[in-house]
């Protein structure tokens, strides 16, 4: 992960060196591209040029009620990520993760927040079942179920592509988790960050502070 | 049972690769397989239902050789995924190269626990043996570590 952050932050900065190079005749884009070259040094995080509009779904809550998404997390700081609780390994990091980074917050931040795992495994992960799993990570978490369809369709406006469940030869069943935690900013209501998958607690303890407020990390 | 198919295959494909080395040097009748496992951890689990594990399995003998199940007290049933963008695919077996090295690491390649006999909690050891193509059975002590445990940063 550090190689590929030096990796970055070289071509960055190489990159401003070409336009400090190139400015000499048009200073008007320099301090942007020098802003970047220093947060990318130490940023688990990729802030959108064009965020996402937050997608316009209306599952069904751990608690088996309606949640409809946008009027549920309409001016709160939100983060989303698409997985199912049969994921041994980077589903159940991931939101360990945002749970662990979450506590560290002050309380009146925490209840700003909301982080919301839908799944993408529907017909094994049921509004109880999800509520089961989640209650070992962080029972504040919003777990959302519903329609695999809609749920894809979702995930797409997100530029995150699910597979639907299917059965392997074994006759196990092959589940898509998405790579991606994506956050929205109290202010737009705008997806505007993106942190992958090699994300740690440490990134998002350093970046939620920021993210509560809908500023850039 | 199931394994009998892809073991039987191995076998006879080491064995067409032996007999294509003999033919010019000797040596080859020598080459061997010769493992160590480091690295070996699980994150605490979710729930009993399900667990990873993590492990690297590094080959300083002349021959590949190939993991081809996984067994422990811990669950009654333990199988190797590999994931690739983010879907999960049980592998029959993985390939331990000669000089070189199996990683199971998180968001790759990982040993998924199903049907534990019990929770594994933080500060744990979890005991499993991993059985080869070629060499004999491995033990394996695997500390249980943090749900967020980090190997690179080491917490």
């Amino acid at each position: 992960m550090r190689k590929k952050t030096f990796a970055a932050a070289a071509l960055l900065a190489a990159a401003s060196f070409t336009l400090t190079a190139c400015g000499s005749g048009d200073d008007g884009d320099q301090p942007v591209s020098v802003v970047s070259e220093e947060t990318a040094s130490q940023q688990a995080a990729t802030v959108l040029d064009k965020p996402f509009e937050k997608p316009d779904l209306v599952l069904t809550d751990t608690r088996g009620k309606k949640y409809d998404l946008r009027a549920e997390t309409a001016g709160k700081p939100t983060l989303i990520y698409f997985g199912y609780t049969h994921c041994p390994d980077v589903c159940p990091l991931t939101m360990n993760n945002l749970a662990v980074a979450k506590k560290q917050l002050s309380a009146a931040d925490q209840d700003k927040l909301r982080i919301v795992f839908v799944t993408t495994d529907p017909d094994r992960d049921t509004p109880s079942a999800l509520g089961t799993w989640l209650k070992g990570i962080d029972s504040d978490i919003v777990g959302l179920t519903g329609d695999f369809d809609t749920i894809q369709a979702g995930a797409r406006t997100l530029g995150i592509t699910i597979e639907a469940p299917h059965k392997d030869k074994n006759g196990k069943i092959v589940s898509t988790h998405g790579t991606q935690v994506v956050a929205f900013s109290p202010k737009t209501d705008a997806g505007y960050v993106l942190y992958g998958e090699d994300a740690t607690v440490d990134d998002y303890t350093k970046d939620l502070p920021k993210l509560i407020k809908g500023q850039n990390p | 049972m199931r394994r009998t198919g892809p073991v039987a295959g191995a076998v006879l494909a080491g064995a067409l690769a032996l007999a294509g080395c003999g033919t010019g040097s000797s040596a080859s009748a020598h080459s061997a397989p010769s493992l160590s496992v480091g690295s070996a951890y699980m994150p605490q689990p979710v729930s009993d239902t399900m667990a990873a594990g993590f492990l690297t399995i590094t080959n300083k003998g002349d021959a590949e050789d190939q993991l081809t199940s996984v067994t422990s007290d811990a669950a009654a049933e333990i199988t190797v995924h590999r994931t690739v963008d983010g879907t999960m695919r049980e592998a029959d077996r993985l390939t331990v190269p000669a000089h070189g090295r199996l990683v199971l690491a998180s968001g790759g390649n990982h040993l998924m626990f199903d049907k534990l006999t019990h929770k594994p909690e933080q500060g744990q050891t979890i005991t499993v043996e991993l059985h080869f193509t070629h060499s004999g059975p491995l033990r394996v002590e695997m500390p249980v570590k943090s749900a967020t445990y980090n190997p690179t940063t080491g917490h």
